[in-house]
């Protein structure tokens, strides 16, 4: 199978002499497309079938109980856990698996890493690396992944910093920096390799209440930008004013999807009236 | 305590002293050496790796290092291995180390949490960026501590190289006693000596320490 069938083909497209060539790539491809993604954990199933479809631009916030199996796709979409069964494209390539013939191969690590390259992630806590300055953590993957002068890598660097409003803590080690300033360093040192789609898994989960709205401004920032966006989060009132999709999750399954707008006032699956429900009585 | 007797002595001991600090400097850079393949290979994919190094490791962990320097000096020459007193010494001191540091890098490599592991991946670091730029420093860092310990160990067991004739410090003081019917002279001052070296070691990995900065 074709990596571009991932894109519905137009009607027609492949009958007559003048079938379009297989380089040519449709002019809305999606970024990311999951099919029938499946995952097991030992004997546990904790992913079924789930289909995604991330346009580019778009932001897709991910909700649902805990334990649904939010942070499982989420790697899987980045192949930090390979999935069992099913498949996921960026941007037209088939991710962490080649095909031969009928059967299905694990993927060298570096076709992993090209087809990966157009992804970054940010993680509930951070994971910055502790030896090395926030300016530090940005650019050693411009310097040794991009080999760019060090000088450049640290024009760049400081821009990204400053992109996050960080510029005056370029030297501080991650030890010296409250949790929100760990996170917009994460998220400084993720878009530095300029990826076309962020991937962020509970980014505000770990933080003090107080330090949550200056990480929710870069990546509403981010959002205003264009940025294709997958995020995994609790925070309904961002799910709701920049989500362009709202997907809901629940033991495995993607159980609906829908806007904001509609998911919200209008959720049509009693599981999503129940969470639904349960988070407004938790947030009075 | 006889004065004369010391200054007698003084270029002999003095003499041992530097066969010790020689003898210590290679057996260390030898352990260590060793000492990280043999942790790499503990946790290898690789089927065989692994339980070479763990036997390897068991072995050691589990024999007196006197019995391998005998081995090795005295046992050698019967499979071939001809080797001098020195040679024997630094490579059966460093071999015994080798075990022992391997552990501490084996703790080391696993206290470095994996999703900075994840981190360096989604950059598009590949396996060797990784242990170049993220586990290696942070191991250095964390194993500084126990890492001097064992080298202090290892400074301790070189005495032990006097009874296969290496004519080090403990030697030297050993003869001098023979020599002179002097006990207590010769025994204090190498305890001086080893307690001296041993403090250099422990207040240099101190000032290292001071100097990582980033350990919150
Ligand atoms: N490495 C793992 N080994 C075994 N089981 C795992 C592993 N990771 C996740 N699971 C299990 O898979 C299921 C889905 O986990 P996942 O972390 O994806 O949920 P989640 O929706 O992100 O939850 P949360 O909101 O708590 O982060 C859970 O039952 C979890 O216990
Ligand atoms: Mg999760």
């Amino acid at each position: 199978m074709s990596a571009r069938t991932a894109e519905p083909m137009p009607a027609g497209a492949q009958s007559g002499m003048t079938a379009r060539p297989p380089e040519a790539k449709p002019a809305l491809q999606p970024m990311i497309v999951a099919k029938g993604l499946r995952k097991s954990f030992g004997a546990r199933q904790v992913l079924h079938d789930v289909d995604l479809t991330v346009l580019p631009s778009e932001v897709v916030c991910i909700i649902g109980p805990s334990g649904s199996g939010k942070s499982t796709v989420l790697r899987c979409l980045a192949f930090l856990e390979r999935y069992d069964d099913g498949t996921v494209h960026i941007e037209g390539d088939l991710l962490g698996y080649h095909e031969v013939g009928s059967r299905r191969m694990p993927a060298s690590d570096r076709r992993v890493d090209q087809v990966r390259a157009s992804l970054g992630m940010v993680f509930q806590h951070f994971h910055l690396w502790p030896h090395m300055t926030a300016l530090a953590n940005v650019t050693t993957a411009l310097r040794v992944v991009k080999r760019m002068p060090r000088t450049e890598a640290e024009a760049q660097g400081r821009a990204m910093l400053a992109k996050v409003g960080l510029a005056d803590r370029a030297d501080a080690y991650p030890a010296a920096l409250s949790g929100g300033q760990k996170q917009r360093v994460a998220i400084a040192r993720a878009l530095a390799m300029q990826p076309k789609a962020m991937l962020f898994d509970e980014p505000t989960s770990a933080l003090d209440p107080e330090l949550v709205g200056e990480v929710l401004a870069v990546m509403k920032h981010l959002a205003a930008e264009g940025m294709t966006m997958v995020v995994v989060t609790h925070e309904m009132g961002f799910a709701a004013h920049v989500a362009d999709r709202v997907v809901f999750m629940d033991a495995g399954r993607i159980i609906e999807q829908g806007p904001p707008s509609e998911l919200f006032s209008n959720p049509k699956s009693e599981r999503l009236q129940q969470f639904l429900a349960t988070w407004r009585e938790r947030s009075l | 305590m006889d004065v004369a007797l010391l200054v007698q002595y003084g270029p002999a001991i003095l003499s041992g002293l530097l066969m010790t600090v020689q003898v210590c400097v290679l057996a260390g850079i030898l352990a260590v050496s060793l000492a990280l393949p043999v942790s790499l290979a503990v946790s290898s994919p690789l089927w065989l790796l692994r339980v070479a190094a763990r036997t390897y490791i068991e072995i050691m962990r589990g024999t007196p290092v006197l019995i391998v320097l005998f081995l090795l000096y005295y046992g050698g020459p019967s499979i071939g291995v001809r080797l001098d007193a020195l040679p024997a010494g630094v490579l059966g001191l460093g071999c015994y180390g080798a075990a022992f540091f391997a552990e501490i890098f084996r703790a080391g490599f696993q206290s470095i949490p994996k999703g900075q592991i994840e981190a360096a991946r989604m950059v598009g670091m590949t396996n060797l960026q990784i242990m170049r730029q993220i586990k290696v420093p942070q191991m250095l860092a964390l194993i500084l501590p126990p890492g001097t310990n064992q080298f202090i160990i290892l400074v301790k067991e070189s005495a032990l190289l006097s009874i296969i004739t290496v004519a080090e410090l403990t030697k030297t003081a050993t003869q001098m006693a023979n020599e002179t019917f002097a006990v207590v002279e010769p025994y204090l001052v190498i305890a001086l000596l080893y307690w001296l070296f041993i403090e250099i070691i422990a207040q240099t990995a101190a000032k290292i320490e001071e100097r990582i900065r980033w350990q919150g």
